[in-house]
């Protein structure tokens, strides 16, 4: 490295540098199962990167659906596919 | 900001901003248990003399995959980003998927879904915001940022995330493709062509760690009704016999190459009912067939063949695992993250 920043630990490994990329948690918002949302407030970074998780198991005669999204600006849209087949979903909103 | 600490490296990605909270190193875990899906199969009145006995158990149907369960010590709303180390990489690794996310107590369970049954097992590699990593250190070597709040939102004696690559992955739609079977045999197993995505290259695939939930199913159900009436030993019959196969399929991944992430399915849960009906007493042959044919009858069986004691053993919610016929869902815009073990050995 020519430039930049590199840290280390007290034993001289490097624990983070300016060479990697990473990913910063800017939100974790939840939609709950059958029911669309509208998540407001979510912090703006260059590249934005949303990850679902469903919370609850799929038994599989129940809820299959995770909900769907869209992201612009500061609003995270959540929508549930079905109204009585959506899954209770966390969103996890990375930016870098 | 109007102050704190902004790193960005030469294209412009905020690397460390102080004023949100990164993942941390939590640490690595191995599996509590390990189970499956029970079988789900149940028939009627079987009958040797009229019609075929034959493939009344899961005979032809694909192998299960198996669920790992994990509990990570980690106390908070927000859920842990737990990175999977596969078992193998490249292009005849398993599939290997997060199917479950859910706070128990001060722990969360995770649940892991591999594609096929491997004598060897998933590792965890997990990482959480600093206020839920529990673990001191006395090391005073580092760099420590803090929000306006006076949080501590990055500390780089606690093994900040570093990330390596990363993206957006489309599930295939159906897990199988083609014929779903013919007569009394189904021909339900994974078939799909894999979807890949590409990442930044890296030296080493068996290095690399991946964090992408599942997401994706896919549901593929076969049926195949058969009926004979005739004279058996001077007696008249009229015999039917209905079959419905299914597979419940959930998406999972693997790290192919050094810059390829694969997705596709495996089998979650799997399914056979069936009714056989014989009647001597009448000549009203459409009366035994009109039994067993229709979705009606097929609802009732599947209803009845969930054996609750069965799912409680395994440690798994019960059901009937066949929540639609034939299709698939959510298999689109499922992001993943790929790091490095090595930097957290």
């Amino acid at each position: 490295m020519s430039y930049g920043l590199e840290i280390f630990d007290s034993s001289g490994n490097k624990t983070f540098s300016t060479t990697d990329s990473t990913w910063t948690l800017l939100g974790v918002y939840t939609s709950n199962a059958d029911t669309s949302t509208t998540h407001t407030g979510v912090p703006v970074m260059p590249t934005r990167l949303v990850t679902r998780i469903m919370v609850d198991q799929i038994s599989g005669d129940d809820e299959s659906y995770v909900h769907t999204f869209s992201l612009s600006g500061s609003t995270l849209t959540t929508t549930a596919p079905s109204s009585s087949e959506t899954v209770k979903t966390i969103f996890m909103v990375f930016g870098k | 900001m109007a102050h704190g600490l902004l790193v960005k490296n030469e294209d412009g990605d905020v690397l460390i901003d102080s004023d949100f909270p990164h993942y941390h190193f939590l640490g690595k875990y191995t599996h509590t248990s390990v189970t499956q899906v029970p079988d789900i199969n149940e028939g009627g009145v079987a009958n040797a003399a009229q019609g075929s006995n034959d493939y009344k158990g899961m005979q032809n149907m694909p192998a299960r995959g198996e669920i790992y369960k994990f509990s990570v010590p980690v106390n908070g709303a927000k859920p842990p980003m737990c990175f999977i180390k596969p078992t193998s990489t490249g292009s005849s690794a398993p599939f290997t998927g997060i199917i479950l996310t859910k706070q128990s107590g001060t722990n969360w369970e995770i649940w892991v879904f591999q594609s096929v049954v491997t004598s060897a097992n998933p590792v965890l590699y997990c990482f959480a915001p600093l206020s839920q990593v529990s673990t001191s250190t006395s090391d005073t070597y580092g760099l420590k940022t803090f929000d306006n709040g006076g949080t501590a939102t990055f500390d780089s004696r606690f093994k900040p995330l570093r990330v390596v690559g990363g993206g957006n992955i489309t599930s295939p739609t159906l897990a199988h493709t083609g014929s779903t079977g013919s007569s009394w045999t189904a021909s339900l197993g994974v078939n799909a062509s894999s979807v890949s995505a590409s990442f930044t290259n890296q030296s080493s695939a068996s290095d690399l760690i991946y964090y992408c939930p599942s997401i994706a199913s896919a549901c593929q159900q076969y049926t195949h009704i058969e009926a004979d009436q005739g004279w058996y030993s001077y007696t008249y019959y009229a015999w039917a016999r209905g079959d419905l196969w299914w597979c419940f399929y959930r998406s999972c991944f693997r790290i192919a190459s050094t810059s390829s992430f694969e997705a596709n399915y495996g089998v979650y849960a799997r399914g056979h009912v069936y009714e056989h009906k014989v009647d001597s007493t009448n000549l009203l042959f459409g009366i035994v067939l009109g039994a067993i044919t229709g979705g009606a009858y097929f609802v009732a069986a599947v209803a009845l063949a969930v054996n609750s004691g069965a799912f409680t053993s395994a440690g798994l919610d019960g059901g009937n695992y066949l929540p639609y016929e034939n299709s698939y869902r959510n298999n689109s815009a499922n992001a993943f993250i790929i790091s490095k073990a090595s930097y957290y050995d």
